[in-house]
């Protein structure tokens, strides 16, 4: 069953009386359980698609369901309520995920608030987090790596069935980062949780089940069992890896050749 | 969570609950100081109004005094406690006077005894040492009867002498009501010292019936009548009991009806002031307390906004974490209610204290600091404006786009013109109503919503300038771009797009606005105060004596100041039109005056013109005097009787002798002068004759009379007197001493000593106006020889006039006339010694600058002390505000400013750019104040309410003094450049190029 399901989303934003388009024509399937990379140059769009799938945004254009639910149709509430009983997201930056005057416990229950509150679990994700010593001590005054843990501790508070993570580790060391991971890797295989962590470090895509590369705002390649795939858009566009474009250039033009299962690209000079 | 979410932004919530408390403090300092101010006014109305404003004396003849009087004060917390007192009046055998039997509980402490003791016992009397008593000696007095009955009635009392006193001064507030004692030298021969007794007295006597009460009324057989006086004690009563006070005066004046109670008093006329003042309290100070709220409303709802948008991050994780609008509502409301709530209280307390400190500073001492009732609600509506700044922050900040909170360079959000919009029609709406009504255009009265208008124009004002601010800077910053290097295009750009720049602009020109115009206003109405007590005074002094002749006061004061540099004798007579009636020559030493508003002529050249001709009087000193005339033959059956009007010394009314019956066509006629006359010479004023018909009359009485001849009789011997130029004023051709006696129409011979037309400085529309004379009788027209706006010591239209010609025409001087000297002296109290020592009784002295002072005890001067000290507390708060809302968004651009140091950017350029940018804010924010506060100034000076009873004369200049504006306005110049250059530094310091590995936040 699909947890995420996107549509021809088209994401379009206004910034300074220009009209930007973040996302266009973004077709995603993301199954129960699948942990998804999501990769991409900065300003591709893969946080805009993250805010989407956290049902902080409205697409512009094109259906979003999450677990089944349209949220271009829910009400306000019923999307506030999607999101504190089924969705828990990191940002970026470590501290904005937490209260900085609260204690690590203090803003796991925080993140409870909107449903049942649950001490247990608060507990039990501080000692996954390797926090549980943490006592009294606010947020504010922890090491950039236990804000990352805390971060993350917060968002599976509610049990969620979609963790979004934005660059989780890029602020930890490698070791701090391959915790994290492992962390995101065991909710999913003891929660169930689907996880869709946007990241530009090698070492957690490889980690992570399936990779999605977002480019000027497109899915443009995918990533499985160590393989990677370029995806043909719904109008039969391909975006060339950034790794080929010595052989094709930008700009340059290409002879299709048929073959048996697909075509191959040639660069034609006129 | 609340807690520490408020410790963790400690100094913005420390910021929002002292800008939380000022407006709440300002609220309750209203009716605080109000409450204060309403004292101030009743006290000073009861302390100085004459004894008789300030008790009742509650007399009654049938007995129960203690109840009724109890029942009179019940409720009443500021009376003293009554002083009883017992009286019954009776004649003596063989004695023309009156007696008064008195008892009042306390009179021993009164009076000063001469000889003997006080009373102890029954039927013992003090007697007054001029009643001619002797110690030991007993007195029978016809009413007073023994209570046992004889075989022949009831005997006369025998009252003992025990003592002699001296009388108690008539002054002394314990004699309230009642003339105990003949007047010092002036003894009035039918009524003798009281008798003082002691209340057993009463049980052991019988008053008979037939005795008459001071009242008139007969009283009932074995009848005293008994009396209560009771006072008001000054250092008690407070604004609050002026109900109660209008209560006990109402009960006076019912109890009145009823024929066996008198209820003696003045307190009706204390109370009409105390409305006055008041009423006059009442409406300028709700308006400068509301503008104060609004202006504190203002700051309250830019700094708790901010306070709100401080918990953006955690009020976009809320909601990250999917809690519901209403909750995330609450929880972004949290911190500033509870703020706010903790505010309400501190508020109050320092409300209290503030307006503790102002009433000690601004008020008379002793008048106590109350909290009275309105003063809670008010401090809980100002701080509802905070909970109205923050519904709506917080709202915007739970329904906005959460990601806004986390973007790199979040999306500008325009300013909206709705609410500018809004607030400036509303502004205008109240200035063309305020125009519409005549309270701007029309400079003739004065009124209360007048104040209404500083707040609208600095309002309106400083919401243009927010708005004209960026657009100025933004075509400024064009020209930056090319010249003038990275400062200034960094600060003009922050200007520009700042969203703090509009609104300290705002806040900050509102609050100078209304403080320019506080500082400008009290500067014109000090000046006001100052120009109208000059005119009012006269001159820097005014000692006001005992009345006497005007000849004595003359001369006292030529004694008392031989020089004629120092002192002028004035009498002053209440109009309208008024009269000032004093020596010329003095007069232009010592009075106030503005050649300006008297065409350039000064007060000499118009005193020079005030003396009329001396021509010698007519004085007449001896036992006797004798009077020849030559007349008509009278008709049948009429009898006609001449009298001689004098002046005799020692007396402020004329005296009539009669000179006896005109019988055949001329005779001498003389009558003995008044014993006066024998010691000082008397003046002759007129001769006038009476007529008595026929039963049934034939003819009319035509009868011309010429007097021929004068003579008066000392030592035995007569002596003729020069005849004078005679003047009828009925026939002011007839001068040969001829006059005429007839119905109607009969004349009055006078001497010709005076100019009939006197000559007068007129003040004001006087017109062909009559002036009253000295006398407040011979009401003619003055000869006008100068106009003046103004003049010394008249208050309303009037004239200023010569006392010796103002003498000289009038028979005698009224009761209302006030005798004062004034003087310029920087030693008042010697020329007051030496006026004593002239026999002259000073009964008070008068300075230009106490008058002034109590203009400003008034209540629109109390109302506008309270818009100065408010207006300048707030106008530094606002400054305070703005330098914080600077400092706080500098800090946010602490990132870019370290990027653009990483970039190359010199220390320097980033210092100008912070500079500029805050000096830009503040100099506009102060300026558009400054320019708001003089448009005000100029609209509404002249038509706020400055006096409980607007002068007539003289006109007021509402002049602005510069020097304070300048101060205020400088002071906050300075204050903010030396706060930009200590902001600057602060940031400066904290911008480090470690900071961009951090992400912005």
């Amino acid at each position: 069953m699909s947890v995420v399901r996107c549509d021809g989303i088209v994401q379009i934003y206004k910034a300074h009386e220009v009209e930007v388009v973040a996302l266009r024509d973004v077709d995603l399937v993301i199954d129960e359980g699948e942990t998804v990379a999501l990769l991409g140059p900065s300003g591709a769009g893969k946080s805009t698609l993250l805010w989407l799938l956290a049902g902080l945004l409205r697409p512009s254009a094109g259906r979003l369901w999450l677990n089944g639910a349209d949220i271009g149709r829910l009400s306000q509430r019923s999307l506030d309520r999607l999101r504190a009983a089924q969705i828990g997201m990191v940002l970026q930056n470590p501290a904005r995920n937490l209260i900085g005057y609260l204690s690590a416990a203090q803003n796991v229950t925080f993140a409870q608030r909107a449903v049942k509150r649950d001490r247990r679990r608060a507990g039990d994700l501080l000692r996954r987090v390797g926090l549980q010593d943490a006592g009294d001590r606010p947020a504010g005054r922890m090491s950039g790596g236990e804000q990352q843990r805390l971060a993350l501790a917060v968002a599976l508070a509610n049990k969620p069935r979609l963790l979004l993570a934005d660059e989780p580790t890029s602020q930890l060391d490698e070791r701090s980062g391959a915790w994290v991971v492992d962390l995101i890797k065991r909710a999913a295989d003891v929660d169930g949780t689907t996880a869709v962590v946007v990241t530009h470090d090698m070492s957690v895509s490889e980690a992570l089940g399936r990779t999605v590369t977002i480019r000027d705002g497109r899915v443009g390649a995918e990533g499985r069992r160590g393989e990677d795939f370029v995806v043909v858009g719904r109008e039969g566009a391909v975006q060339v890896p950034p790794e080929y474009h010595h052989l094709l250039p930008p700009g340059s033009m290409a002879r299709i050749e048929e073959l048996e299962d697909g075509i191959a690209l040639r660069r034609a000079e006129p | 969570m609340i807690l520490r979410g408020l410790w963790e932004r400690r100094t913005l919530s420390l910021v929002v609950l002292i800008i939380a408390v000022v407006p709440i403090a300002s609220a309750a300092v209203g009716p605080i100081y109000s409450a204060a101010a309403r004292t101030t006014i009743v006290r000073e109305a009861v302390r100085t109004a004459p004894l008789e404003g300030r008790g009742w004396r509650y007399t009654t003849t049938s007995g129960g005094i203690q109840a009724k009087v109890g029942a009179f004060t019940r409720g009443a917390g500021f009376t003293n406690p009554p002083i009883f007192g017992m009286e019954a009046t009776s004649g003596r055998a063989d004695d023309k006077r009156a007696f008064s039997l008195v008892w009042q509980d306390g009179q021993c402490e009164h009076l000063t005894l001469a000889e003997g003791r006080c009373p102890r016992a029954s039927m013992e009397v003090m007697a007054g040492q001029a009643s001619g008593f002797a110690l030991g000696q007993t007195i029978h007095l016809s009413a007073v009867r023994r209570a046992e009955v004889g075989d022949a009635g009831r005997d006369p009392a025998p009252l003992k002498v025990v003592g002699i006193y001296r009388p108690g001064s008539p002054a002394d507030p314990f004699w309230f009501g009642r003339t105990l004692f003949a007047p010092p030298g002036r003894p009035e021969g039918d009524k003798a010292d009281a008798l003082f007794t002691v209340p057993e007295t009463r049980l052991d006597t019988y008053i008979v019936a037939g005795a008459v009460d001071f009242t008139g009324a007969r009283q009932p057989e074995a009848g005293w009548t008994d009396y209560g006086i009771v006072f008001i004690d000054t250092d008690r009563i407070e604004g609050t009991d002026i109900d109660v006070l209008a209560a006990m005066q109402a009960a006076a004046e019912n109890a009145g009806s009823n024929e066996d109670t008198i209820v003696f008093s003045r307190v009706a006329d204390v109370l009409r002031v105390v409305s006055a003042n008041a009423g006059s309290l009442g409406v300028p100070t709700l308006l400068v307390i509301a503008q104060l709220v609004g202006l504190g409303w203002m700051l309250l709802f830019q700094t708790v906004g901010d306070l709100v948008r401080a918990r953006g991050a955690e009020i976009a994780l809320a909601r990250l974490r999917g809690h519901g609008r209403a909750r995330v509502w609450r929880f972004a409301l949290a911190e500033p209610l509870l703020l706010l709530a903790v505010a309400v209280p501190l508020g109050l307390l320092l409300g209290r204290a503030a307006a503790g400190t102002m009433i000690g500073a601004l008020l008379p001492a002793g008048v106590p600091v109350r909290f009275p009732v309105e003063a809670a609600p008010a401090g809980v509506a100002a701080m509802l404006g905070g909970v109205l700044a923050a519904a709506p922050a917080a709202w915007r900040t739970a329904t906005r786009p959460v990601t806004e909170e986390w973007r790199r360079t979040p999306r500008r959000s325009a300013r909206g013109w709705v609410l500018d919009a809004v607030v400036l029609s509303i502004t205008a709406l109240g200035l063309v109503e305020l125009l519409a009504t005549g309270v701007i255009t029309d400079v003739s009265g004065q009124s209360s919503s007048a104040m209404a208008v500083p707040g609208l124009v600095a309002l309106g004002v400083a919401l243009l300038a927010g708005r004209a601010l960026p657009v100025l800077t933004r075509r400024l910053f064009g020209l930056t771009r090319r010249h003038g290097g990275l400062g200034p295009f960094l600060a003009l750009r922050q200007v520009a797009r700042g969203p703090v720049t509009a609104g300290s602009v705002v806040v900050l020109g509102a609050a100078f606005g209304l403080a320019t115009f506080a500082v400008s206003a009290w500067s014109a109405t000090s000046g006001d105060y100052e120009e109208t007590a000059r005119f009012h005074n006269g001159a820097p002094t005014a000692i006001t004596v005992r009345p006497v002749e005007p000849r004595r006061l003359i001369e006292a004061v030529n004694a008392a100041d031989p020089g004629g540099r120092t002192a002028a004798p004035v009498i002053k007579v209440p109009g309208p039109p008024e009269m000032v009636a004093t020596d010329p020559a003095r007069l232009a030493a010592v009075g106030y005056w503005r050649p300006e508003l008297a065409g350039g002529r000064t007060l000499a050249e118009a005193a020079a013109a005030l003396p009329g001709p001396a021509t010698p009087r007519v004085w007449l000193r001896g036992d006797r005097f004798r009077l020849t005339a030559d007349h008509d033959p009278l008709p049948k059956g009429w009898s006609v009787r001449l009298f001689a009007t004098l002046r005799v010394p020692g007396q402020l009314r004329p005296v009539q002798i009669p000179l006896g019956a005109l019988t055949g066509r001329s005779g001498t006629h003389a009558w003995n002068l008044p014993p006066g006359c024998a010691e000082a010479a008397c003046e002759l004023r007129a001769v006038r004759g009476e007529t008595t018909p026929p039963p049934e009359a034939e003819e009319d009485l035509y009868v011309r009379v010429t007097v021929t001849g004068l003579a008066t009789r000392a030592n035995g011997r007569w002596h003729a007197l020069d005849l004078p130029s005679w003047r009828v004023d009925e026939d002011p051709d007839a001068r040969d001493g001829t006059f005429v006696v007839t119905v109607p129409g009969n004349q009055t011979l006078r001497p010709y000593t005076y100019e009939p037309r006197q000559a007068g400085v007129a003040v004001g529309a006087l017109g062909g106006k009559a002036v009253p004379g000295l006398d407040n009788a011979y009401a003619g027209p003055v000869r006008t020889v100068l106009a003046s706006a103004a003049g010394p010591g008249l208050t309303g239209v009037g004239v200023l006039v010569d006392l010796e010609q103002a003498d000289r025409m009038a028979y005698g001087v009224h009761d209302k006339a006030v005798f004062q000297v004034w003087t310029r002296s920087a030693d008042p109290a010697a020329l007051e010694r030496a006026l004593e020592e002239q026999g002259l009784s000073v009964v008070s002295r008068r300075t230009s600058a106490g008058l002034a002072a109590s203009f400003a005890g008034q209540g629109p001067g109390l109302a506008l002390m309270l818009l100065l000290v408010s207006a300048l507390a707030a106008a530094a708060l606002a400054l305070g505000r703005t330098v914080l809302a600077l400092f706080t968004a500098a800090r946010r651009r602490t990132y870019e400013l370290a990027a653009l140091e990483a970039s190359g950017a010199r220390v320097a350029a980033l210092r100008v750019a912070l500079l500029l940018e805050q000096v830009i804010t503040v100099a506009t924010g102060t300026l558009a104040g400054l320019v708001a506060g003089l448009v005000a100034a100029r609209a509404a000076l002249g038509r706020i309410p400055q006096f409980a009873e607007p002068p007539v004369t003289p006109p007021l200049p509402h002049e602005v003094a510069l020097a304070p504006v300048a101060a205020v306005v400088g002071a906050a110049l300075l204050v903010s450049l030396l706060a930009a250059v200590l902001v600057s530094e602060a940031l400066l310091r904290g911008i480090r190029v470690e900071r961009l590995r951090d992400a912005p936040a």
